[in-house]
């Protein structure tokens, strides 16, 4: 689903975000990148929606070579692979569903369909009660939660989540974990990006470690040894 | 079709969600065009009292008394002649006596001494106006010719010569300052313009890439914002020249009273108003576009 091969990334001589990585993820995995602050975890994730280009190596989503993605083909990736933040990254002017009808928006789905899909996914998240709540009037976890059902409106067979959880407390962690434990179930690919060792342990799923930009273990159930 | 169309809702949506963003813009497009439109006003002002001082400009010629009808009236087709020329006006003896009468009603002295002669000692006139104060020193040269030495005995122009080319050298000097001024207006308000928009893409920066994130296109993105210029361009447009027309309505009372019926200033924006407005509107509409897109441009890098 997932492949990178010999993939490196540097912004300039003196940074490098990634470094010769060598990666295979496979349909319906869940895999948690783990690393501390500034050893490239975030430029992974990036590369892999295009958000940024590698300098070296290969990437490949679903068989389809992104490494020289046109700007016009990236829309195309996006709407395919599901991706949450851990600012969430909310339209802060849209309603809970209008933030999650955008996704469907942008992709030209029919007003009718759009009125469908929205309720149903804000369901599954629990939200289903405040599809008329702005933003800012949302929870940490809720507006994750948001972001969670926006990501999910394409039926994505590949969901990235860059450290989720990263500004939620312990409930509002579990909460999410526990979503996207659901969403792999039903047999999306999931990237976990995150340093929340509890979290990683808990999961005992695939975990593969980073250190200054490079891969320095990848266990199939692991565990968080930094 | 269906992005169109949402394109243009969410065009209404930002706005309806950002009311004192866009009142702030349309205000500040607005302040902008009222100082281009002030400057019009001073242009028309200007042109219009140039024209006022050049049409108090003219050149008498007095003919001799005895001169000949057929003299008189061969200078009057060769001056007819140069393209300058806007106008002449003939005036026969008669009637110049009659206005040397009423002109001198008051002196007893000189109507008696014309009343003495028993003959009229006045010659005829001919009063000539040119389209600029310059070229009536070409007249005065065609006229200056030994030719006519013995029919004209004199011309009013060496008396006003250095009027005139003062009179000449400030209306060029004023024209020539409300152009740089209206340069200089229209460039203040374009840096201003250019900088609020600039200002208002700003603001919204997050949201660009978050659309961007999740998959829009940069057309799918920019087309509210194309919207939302063309409507602010077209209300800033209707707002200014509603204020314009009140405007040149209160201000025209008083410059009838200088100018004329003739020549007012709504009259002036009423003549004009499809090229203004259309001219304004596009001009408004081309550079909050362009610079929105501009602004934009960065944050669809993601």
């Amino acid at each position: 689903m997932i492949k990178l091969v010999g993939v490196s990334k540097q912004y300039s001589k003196q940074s490098v975000g990634v470094e010769d990585i060598h990666l295979s993820v496979d349909a319906g995995e869940f895999v948690s990148i783990v690393g501390q602050s500034g050893t490239g975890k975030t430029t992974l994730a990036k590369l892999l929606i295009a958000e940024e280009r590698p300098s070296k190596g290969r990437i490949e989503i679903g068989g389809w070579d992104i490494t020289h993605i046109s700007q016009g083909d990236i829309p195309l990736l996006r709407r395919q692979i599901g991706v949450i933040f851990q600012d969430f990254k909310l339209l802060p002017n849209k309603t809970v569903f209008e933030n999650v009808a955008f996704a469907l928006h942008v992709a030209g789905e029919r007003a009718s369909r759009v009125k469908e899909v929205v309720p149903l996914v804000l369901e599954i998240v629990g939200l289903g009660h405040k599809m008329r709540s702005l933003p800012t009037e949302l929870s940490g976890g809720e507006q994750q939660r948001v972001a969670i059902a926006r990501s999910l409106v394409h039926r994505p067979k590949i969901l990235v989540a860059d450290e989720p959880t990263g500004n939620l407390d312990t409930v509002n962690t579990q909460e999410i974990i526990e979503i996207l434990k659901k969403i792999n179930e039903f047999g999306t690919t999931i990237v976990l990006v995150t340093h929340n060792r509890e979290v990683v342990n808990q999961l005992k799923k695939r975990v593969i470690t980073l250190q200054n930009g490079r891969i320095i273990s990848d266990e199939h159930i692991g565990k968080y040894r930094l | 079709m269906i992005s169109f169309f949402r394109v243009i809702k969410f065009a209404f949506l930002d706005i309806g969600r950002n009311l004192s963003l866009a009142f702030m813009t349309v205000l500040i497009l607005v302040l902008m065009m009222l100082s281009v439109n002030a400057l019009l006003v001073v242009r028309y002002l200007t042109n219009q009292s140039i024209a006022y001082v050049k049409d108090q400009i003219d050149v008498s010629v007095y003919f001799d008394p005895e001169a000949k009808d057929e003299k008189v009236n061969e200078v009057k087709t060769y001056i007819s002649a140069f393209p300058e020329v806007t106008n002449i006006q003939y005036i026969d003896r008669a009637t110049v006596l009659q206005n040397f009468k009423e002109k001198h009603a008051d002196n007893k002295e000189i109507l008696s001494s014309i009343d003495e002669l028993g003959v009229n000692p006045l010659g005829p006139t001919m009063i000539i106006k040119t389209r600029e104060p310059s070229d009536y020193q070409k007249i005065i040269k065609a006229l200056s010719v030994p030719e006519y030495d013995s029919v004209i005995q004199s011309k009013t122009f060496a008396d006003t010569e250095a009027a005139i080319k003062k009179i000449d050298t400030i209306t060029n000097r004023v024209e020539q300052l409300s152009f740089v001024l209206t340069v200089l207006f229209a460039l203040i308000a374009f840096l201003v313009i250019f900088n609020t928009i600039r200002v208002a893409i700003f603001t919204q920066r997050t949201e660009i890439s978050i659309k961007k994130l999740v998959g829009a296109t940069n057309w799918f993105i920019r087309g509210p914002y194309v919207i939302e210029a063309l409507l602010f361009s077209a209300v800033a447009v209707v707002v200014t020249y509603a204020l314009v027309y009140f405007s040149s309505k209160f201000l025209d009372q008083y410059l009838v009273v200088i100018f004329g019926p003739t020549s007012t200033l709504l009259g002036y924006f009423q003549t004009n108003m499809v090229m203004l407005l259309g001219v304004q509107f596009v001009a408004v509409f081309l550079l909050t576009l362009f610079t929105s897109l501009l602004a934009m441009r960065k944050y669809l890098k993601v």
